[in-house]
């Protein structure tokens, strides 16, 4: 038994025990040791992966003349991390109260426990793919077990998963399109017999396998302009669900770009590549992809009333940066990048917990139903507001870190105008993640909501250990740098050198520990400035005035409706909705096609085609 | 060996015995379609074992062919064989109680589609034709009289296309034996005239192999028809047509017109009958248009040249007979409008579960079957160079994300829970048909389980049928010549 045959069979256990004891109260605290349990297995492998070895599965097939093989290197290894501990503490989250509330109002819990544990093993399975039919074969499964985790909630959210599989399946076609193609080219599958191909290729060949591909990849990771289906879809799954999807699922996309396109095709190759009647080439292309998919999605985030879509929409933002750290290629923007992976995966997680947390004691996640809960929720008022300074990029939360990275990449690099639609994005996020804690958290309580109580422990500790995590690697984010540099070594990208506050570079170093000393220092100074003045008076939460005007306990009020007037009055001729015109048009020119296609077997005298068919193939064949 | 020519004489001789017989004797007018086709499955196995994977041919009467005619047995017909006795008796008219007509007609089907598969030479193959064409309108005129009418005036038309294109093939070498035509086609056949002949007999015989566009009748006869009758159609009787251009394609016309003719037409029946079904408003029309899609997908695999195409479209056509029939028999239950069945799947899980799989399997998702049928094609059509050959590659693509489309739309109404004006909703799917689509689920399961040695013993099918030398030989051996 390899590491590898032991972690990939646990989880399958896992799915088993779960399908098997999944209708029973505990069976959230079960799923909870056994993903920990695969967290250990995986831990096992650390020290092993760390000197650069490659974990293999033992069972590998041979079909049809295809070998297929399964293997973790740095690179499954950083990816596999981050899913296992989202799917720990997801299910951590609703083993207690959440997941009892969740069956008493008569959602499927079963179909929930059994649903995360198929995406995480099949996820588990993905990263492993040591070919490309390997990567499809493990591609299709996690798209069809996210599929079903998006089902659980019914209403809604069905729509939103068959929006979903529509995309899915479309992406799922084109890679398998790239991958037969691919296969014609180099007579197998294997990751060395393509890479030995590819300098044979012409441009014109490898410019489709790239949009295939590519377009294939993207909509996972929901770029522009494959993005629509991704926040409702996520938004609409129950909390647990949402959280996970939200922290890792998307980023399977971004594995297989690594994989396939940094790592198969090379971005060397991609520069190679001119766009015709532009001055950019390939890897440009990819970079703005990148940034209009920061820019949009936030801005539409911006709009939200709800709090999950707002969420959701900013996961399909910041899924921007890591491809445009990615893009850029160079030590600090690729670290930027692979780090903004497990930094956001933390932020989106604490964030959706306190969002759902907030839903599971006012039964609302509609930002003009809430307000003033920070007295009543403290401490999911605290993980909310560190989930948004990381997720807004600000110091001293890990989203910082890794941004920082990118902005600093960016510069290096020479590239304004990126770095201008990053800041641009960055504006947004801060925007509208002040707008989500100020909604739910400050301003006055509302009066449905005094008898409201801080969320259970079973949904707080989740949250508190998140936190940690998030002000620990953001404090010292060496400790993930270490193992983003083993994925750059693995994947062939140039390898940052860090230390254990950050980095130590020529052109500027960035070391968090001096960074967060100094600013807890200013908190300090702050603090005593504050306190020694002694002009202070303690008011009551409700008594506040807001435009000059009193506002007493009598008349309560929160703004939230219409948030950002002023803003939104100068950019909502921006908001064309463009790419939802796009869909639906796709989707009426099919309804046209396929009523033609109705009327035609629909014809009363069907024996005239016969005739026609006949004197057109004879004139066809006869002259 | 020469026992296998009991496969066809047996369920024939049993068609006309059992009207009879079950005016004597019910129960034994009842058993004797089943034991018949029983026994006809364990010659075919023996024969199957015994042959030892050399294809051999049995001259009937004693009259040498060419001027005798003959039955050429290699895998592929025996597998055809064994599949249409499979079929007939997993398809049996077991709840038919009083009519005797349903029991002679299954059993009529099967030894014509028997002799079909077996038959060495086109005029017998014509003959076979014909009688499944008429055991096929006895089936389907239980369905309304508008839909087996359509069925019957456009089957009846692709009939006579058959017999011009085989008239002109006769015209052209002066004989019908296959064998015979194989060593003759290169010189007579390469021509116009011969490239006439074949668009004829592939549209005639395309009336029953759902071949676009002379593949109308479908939808209206699916959606009337019982569940069984379109099962054994759509699995069956579509293979069988399938299987005469797939000869004829091999041993007479090897010209590359021929074949893109077939992936023309493959790939217009493919994009329009998925559409079609994407439109569709009832559960019988949708698996009808689907099927149609499905058999688009199989010209186009069969378009393919060499082995390949042949393995290709083989393992597609294996999975269709596998997967449609039990997908007609969920639907038994299921009929009428698609909204209306909010909450079926809940009511009765299992059902539900199968066709969700079945579904998955259609749709291609690995590891089930269907995947690597379609791996299969996909692979064979990227390796072609010709740029319509990559055309068709799309187009298939496109097809099946339309599909998984509007079969996970059925799922999703299936699982969801039945509002309060929603009609009542059926949950007995009788044992009968449950128990059948189980087993052609566990065939799928175990399909995937074994899908290495299953995909070899495929290759080795299509290898052996896609030899014309070899049939030659066979029918006419050296030693008989010197």
């Amino acid at each position: 038994m390899t590491p590898l045959d032991e972690l990939l069979l646990f989880s399958g256990l896992t799915l088993v025990l779960l399908l098997l004891l999944g209708r029973f109260s505990y069976a959230g605290k079960i799923a909870t040791v056994f993903y920990a349990g695969q967290l250990l297995f995986l831990a096992k492998m650390a020290d092993r992966i760390a000197d650069g070895a490659i974990m293999t599965f033992s069972l590998q097939a041979e079909l049809f003349g295809q070998q297929m093989s399964w293997r973790y290197d740095a690179l499954s290894w950083f990816f596999a991390v981050i899913t296992l501990g989202a799917g720990l503490l997801s299910s951590w989250y609703a083993s207690g109260e959440w997941g009892e509330r969740f069956r008493r109002r008569g959602g499927n819990l079963w179909l929930l426990h059994v649903a995360l544990a198929a995406n995480v093993f099949s996820m588990l399975i993905l990263l492993g793919s040591g070919d490309l039919l390997a990567l499809f074969i493990g591609w299709e499964l996690v798209s069809w077990a996210s599929f079903l985790l998006m089902t659980v909630a019914g209403g809604r959210a069905i729509q939103a998963a068959m929006r979903y599989i529509t995309y899915a399946m479309s992406g799922a076609m084109a890679i398998l399109a790239g991958i037969v193609l691919l296969w014609s080219h180099a007579g197998g599958l294997q990751y060395g017999q393509i890479i030995d191909v590819m300098p044979q290729l012409s441009q014109a060949q490898v410019w489709l396998l790239v949009a295939l591909f590519g377009a294939g990849f993207a909509v996972k990771m929901g770029l522009l302009p494959f993005h629509l289906w991704q926040a409702a879809a996520y938004a609409e799954t129950p909390g647990p669900g949402a959280a996970f999807f939200g922290a890792i699922s998307a980023r399977m996309g971004l594995y297989a770009i690594i994989l396939v396109l940094v790592q198969l095709i090379g971005l060397a190759r991609l520069s190679e590549l001119t766009i015709p009647f532009t001055f950019l080439d390939m890897r440009d292309f990819w970079a703005w992809i990148a940034v209009l998919t920061i820019i949009l999605p936030t801005y539409t985030a911006l709009r939200q009333t709800d709090a999950r879509y707002l969420l959701a929409w900013h996961g399909i933002g910041q899924g921007g940066y890591m491809l445009l750290g990615v893009v850029l290629g160079d030590a600090l923007g690729s670290a930027g990048g692979l780090l903004h992976v497990f930094n956001y995966a933390t932020n989106q997680a604490v964030l959706f917990f306190a969002v759902f947390a907030v839903m599971f004691r006012t039964g609302t996640a509609d930002l003009n139903k809430l307000g003033g809960l920070i007295t009543r929720m403290p401490i999911s008022f605290f993980a909310m507001l560190v989930g948004i300074i990381g997720l807004a990029g600000l110091p001293p939360m890990n989203g910082f870190v890794s941004k920082w990275f990118v902005y600093r990449s960016l510069m290096v690099e020479g590239e304004p105008l990126l770095f201008l639609g990053a800041i641009i994005g960055t504006l947004g996020t801060i925007l509208s993640v002040y707008k989500l804690i100020h909604n739910t958290f400050l301003g006055q309580l509302r009066v449905e909501h005094v008898e409201v109580r801080e969320a259970p422990w079973s949904m707080v500790v989740p949250m508190i250990i998140l936190m940690l995590l998030i002000f620990a690697t953001g404090v010292a984010p060496g400790l993930v740098l270490d193992w983003v540099a083993l994925v750059q070594s693995a994947v062939g990208l140039p390898v940052v050198e860090n230390t254990l506050g950050g980095i130590e570079l020529a052109s500027g170093s960035l070391d968090m520990l001096w960074v967060v000393g100094v600013l807890f220092a200013g908190f300090g100074i702050g603090a005593l400035l504050f306190y020694s003045g002694g002009r202070t008076r303690q008011v009551h939460q409700l008594d506040n005035y807001a435009g000059g005007h009193f506002l007493t306990a009598e008349t309560r009020y929160h703004y939230s409706d219409n948030f950002y007037a002023g803003l939104m009055h100068l950019i909502r001729p921006w908001y064309r909705g463009s790419f939802v015109w796009l869909e639906s048009t796709l989707g009426s020119l099919l309804g046209i096609a396929a009523s033609l296609m109705q009327r035609l077997y629909g014809a009363l005298h069907p024996s005239i085609y016969l005739l026609v068919t006949v004197v057109v193939t004879l004139t066809w064949v006869l002259l | 060996m020469n026992t296998i020519v009991l496969t066809v004489v047996l369920p024939l001789l049993a068609a006309f015995v059992v009207p009879v017989l079950c005016r004597v004797s019910p129960l034994l007018g009842r058993l004797l379609g089943p034991l018949t086709l029983a026994y006809a499955i364990l010659l075919t196995l023996q024969v199957w074992l015994g042959m030892e994977g050399k294809p051999f041919s049995i001259a009937l009467g004693g009259f040498q062919p060419p001027l005798g005619i003959n039955f050429y047995v290699d895998r592929l017909s025996l597998l055809f064989t064994f599949l249409t006795l499979v079929t007939s008796l997993l398809l049996w008219p077991w709840r038919n109680e009083t009519e005797p007509r349903q029991y002679a007609l299954t059993l009529l089907l099967a030894a014509s589609a028997c002799g079909l598969a077996l038959s060495g030479d086109l005029f017998n193959i014509y003959v076979f034709y014909e009688l499944i064409s008429v055991a096929s309108f006895g089936l389907a005129a239980g369905a309304a009289f508008a839909a087996s009418l359509r069925y019957l005036i456009l089957s009846g038309l692709g009939s006579v296309l058959v017999l011009c294109g085989i008239a002109i093939v006769y015209l052209q070498t002066g004989t019908l034996n296959l064998a015979q035509l194989s060593q003759l086609a290169p010189e007579t056949l390469n021509t116009p005239l011969g490239m006439s002949a074949f668009a004829l007999i592939l549209l005639g015989v395309g009336v029953k192999g759902e071949l676009f566009p002379v593949n109308s009748w479908v939808p209206e006869v699916y959606a009337a028809a019982s569940s069984r009758v379109s099962g054994l159609l759509a699995g069956l009787v579509s293979k069988l047509a399938v299987l005469v251009i797939v000869r004829l394609l091999v041993l007479l016309f090897q010209q590359e017109s021929a074949l893109q003719l077939m992936l023309i037409l493959g790939l217009l029946g493919a994009i329009s009958g998925e559409l079609a079904a994407w439109r569709a408003k009832d559960m019988n029309r949708m698996l009808a248009f689907s099927s149609i899609g499905q058999l688009g997908v199989i010209f186009i695999a069969f378009s393919i040249p060499g082995e390949t195409g042949l393995f290709a479209g083989l393992a597609l056509s294996l999975h269709h007979l596998l997967v449609k029939p039990a997908l007609f028999l969920l639907a038994e239950r299921w009929r009428g409008s698609l909204m209306g069945l909010r909450g079926a799947g809940l009511a009765s899980p299992v059902a539900g579960g199968m066709f969700v799989l079945l579904a998955l399997s259609l749709v291609g998702m690995p590891p089930l079957p269907g995947f690597w049928a379609k791996f299969l094609l996909f692979t064979g059509l990227a390796a072609q160079q010709s740029v319509i050959y990559q055309v068709a590659l799309g187009v298939v693509l496109l097809s099946i994300v339309i599909e998984a489309n509007y079969l996970f739309r059925v799922v999703m109404n299936l699982f969801q829970p039945a509002g309060d004006n929603s009609v009542a909703v059926i949950t007995d799917h009788g044992w009968l048909n449950l128990g059948t689509t189980f087993l052609l689920s566990a065939l799928l399961i175990a399909g995937m389980l074994f899908m290495g040695p299953l995909g070899a013993w495929l290759e080795g099918v299509a290898i052996q049928a896609a030899d014309p030398v070899l049939y030659f030989d066979t029918v006419f051996p050296v030693s008989a010549i010197h």
